[in-house]
């Protein structure tokens, strides 16, 4: 191939592009879809702690089921090593299975999002979410109180699922 | 430093440690005129002691902390660190984990070379090549994201097999983005590799003959291209690799061009390996259940694997506690850093982001 023929072959491969479909997520407006078809209750990434196997999903913030909590504090235990930042706190709230009203508290400057405090939790009553909007301009709003966790998060705007469509290429919608 | 010579004839400055695209990583490099005479790697800046902090933590904990070192390839050198303690615990993964093991590494191969791609296109002057890589990792991203759980960190790989099943309907999805992808992997070879002004900036520049490769102990692909046909995923077949078929890609000229289609073939092939993947995968569990703290016998382990960059190898020395007592990483960025000044030498300065980037050198990998 000649050096002019591989110039133009290389500049009608990009301008091609121009007819093709728009390839940009335009994110505060839209969102990728990130919901698995899997059934879960939270949405995103559980574990099933008898058959000690998980579920895929997004690994998002946490959703403590506080009805269901002893508050063993092996999630935070297993946070330790990791990126410690599970606190077990007190609440002003008396729960039958949780004699001492210890729940975890989430720091979620220090989370990385491993999940692994999720496996930790014998009584299935940790999960994980898909919601991953966590941005703040006030770092200490990002300790996450167990009734803070307790609440499904709110998902709002317009969700969008990615296309790899060969012909007019890939696009979202 | 010295930066002028007594005699006026050379100069030496530092490129880095804020080059862009270099990340934290300093070449000290001595210049007569525009040829290069003298080159100092200087790695080490974000050195975190990824081994040292093995030692403080349980088996499962260090998971999170052993990707961060190669976040594009998190699972590449997840890899064999959960293979070494598997063979201190004398378990093996179930096979439907072995074939999910894979198709997660291949991804996590294809993420890293994309990023490598994108960035080499833009230190060669090609921007389009920056932003189309960039965009399709993101393919590759959204796939690996439905079974790992995030973006770049999976924390997917377990003593004992995977996290979790494939989602439902992730081979139909998948089988779609890699027949959209292949397609537009000639449009890459139309812009880029075929084009002219790439060819011009790599064929012959930077030239690691055979013996060299050898000498110098570079592995993966920039050992390929120095026409060596090496690779662990054939040599050691591991995590049923050995029921998978493909051809090893090997080009002899050994200099940029051939190191970049060496990775450009292994997009190939990675899609291709996952398709078999995703075919002969069985049915079964993926994890054996494993309760409370994992302890490795006492004794010693090795694995090695394949990760994006080169062979990637774990030695644990364990005493029966539940955190190993001692982890050597072995990373193959670090090799290449030896075939870097050997490289550079003699080179125009305008060659040194060519032969720099070619290397796929990541300093993070390198300083661990
Ligand atoms: S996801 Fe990981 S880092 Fe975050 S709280 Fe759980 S164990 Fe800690
Ligand atoms: S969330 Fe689970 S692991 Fe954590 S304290 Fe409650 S019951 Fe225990």
């Amino acid at each position: 191939m000649s050096f002019f023929a591989g110039f133009f072959l290389a500049l009608w491969a990009g301008v091609k592009q121009i007819f093709k479909h728009r390839y940009t997520l335009r994110y505060p407006e839209q969102k990728l879809d990130i919901f698995m078809i899997n059934n879960q209750k939270s949405g995103g990434y559980e574990f099933d702690a008898k058959k000690q196997v998980g579920t895929a999903g997004f690994k998002g913030r946490h959703i403590l089921y506080m009805d269901k909590c002893t508050g063993c504090s092996l999630c935070a235990i297993a946070c330790e090593g990791i990126a410690d930042c599970i606190d077990m706190v007190k609440v002003d709230k008396s729960f039958v299975q949780n004699k001492k009203s210890q729940f975890p508290q989430i720091d979620y400057g220090r989370c990385v999002f491993c999940g692994f405090c999720v496996d930790a939790c014998p009584f299935d009553c940790l999960f994980e979410t898909p919601f991953y909007e966590l941005a703040t301009t006030d770092k200490r709003s990002l300790v996450y109180t167990p009734e803070m966790l307790n609440e499904y998060p709110q998902l709002k705007g317009e969700y969008v699922k990615f296309i790899p469509d060969k012909k007019s290429g890939a696009h979202h919608g | 430093m010295e930066v002028v010579d007594q005699e006026g004839r050379t100069l030496t400055f530092s490129i880095g440690p804020q080059h862009p695209g270099s990340g934290h990583f300093r070449l000290i490099v001595k210049v007569d005129g525009d040829f290069i005479v003298d080159v100092k790697p200087d790695p080490g800046y974000v050195h975190r002691g990824a081994e040292k902090m093995c030692e403080e933590r349980t088996y499962i904990q260090n998971i999170p902390h052993l990707e961060r070192p190669v976040i594009f390839d998190s699972s590449g050198i997840l890899f064999p660190y959960v293979l070494a303690v598997e063979e201190l615990l004398g378990v093996q993964a179930p096979p439907r984990a072995q074939y999910i093991r894979i198709i997660m590494a291949e991804l996590n191969r294809i993420i890293s070379h994309l990023y490598w791609l994108a960035i080499y296109g833009i230190f060669l002057g090609h921007s389009t090549m920056f932003m189309w890589p960039m965009g399709d990792r993101e393919l590759f991203i959204d796939l690996a994201e439905a079974i790992g759980g995030t973006r770049v960190t999976f924390s997917y790989f377990v003593p004992g097999g995977v996290r979790n099943d494939l989602p439902p309907g992730f081979k139909e999805r998948a089988l779609k983005t890699f027949s959209y992808y292949e397609k537009r992997l000639e449009e890459y070879d139309k812009i880029f590799f075929s084009n002219p002004m790439f060819l011009k900036r790599t064929q012959g520049i930077g030239v690691l003959k055979r013996e060299d490769a050898i000498r110098l102990g570079v592995t993966g692909p920039n050992l390929r291209a120095s026409g060596i046909s090496s690779d662990t995923r054939k040599d050691e077949p591991y995590s049923s690799y050995e029921t998978i078929k493909w051809d090893i890609p090997v080009r002899k000229e050994g200099d940029c061009y051939a190191r970049s289609m060496v990775r450009f073939q292994e997009l190939f092939d990675s899609l291709n390996i996952m398709r078999q993947a995703l075919d002969l995968i069985p049915e079964g569990s993926v994890k054996i259940p494993m309760r409370g703290q994992i302890k490795g016998k006492v004794g010693e382990s090795f694995a090695r694997t394949e990760a994006a960059r080169g062979t990637m190898f774990y030695h644990i020395i364990s005493d029966g506690a539940t955190h190993p007592y001692r982890v050597k990483i072995s990373v193959p960025s670090f090799r290449s850093l030896s075939a870097m000044p050997f490289l550079l030498k003699g080179n125009h300065l305008a060659d040194m982001p060519a032969i720099y980037w070619g290397l796929d050198y990541w300093p993070v990998e390198a300083d661990k």
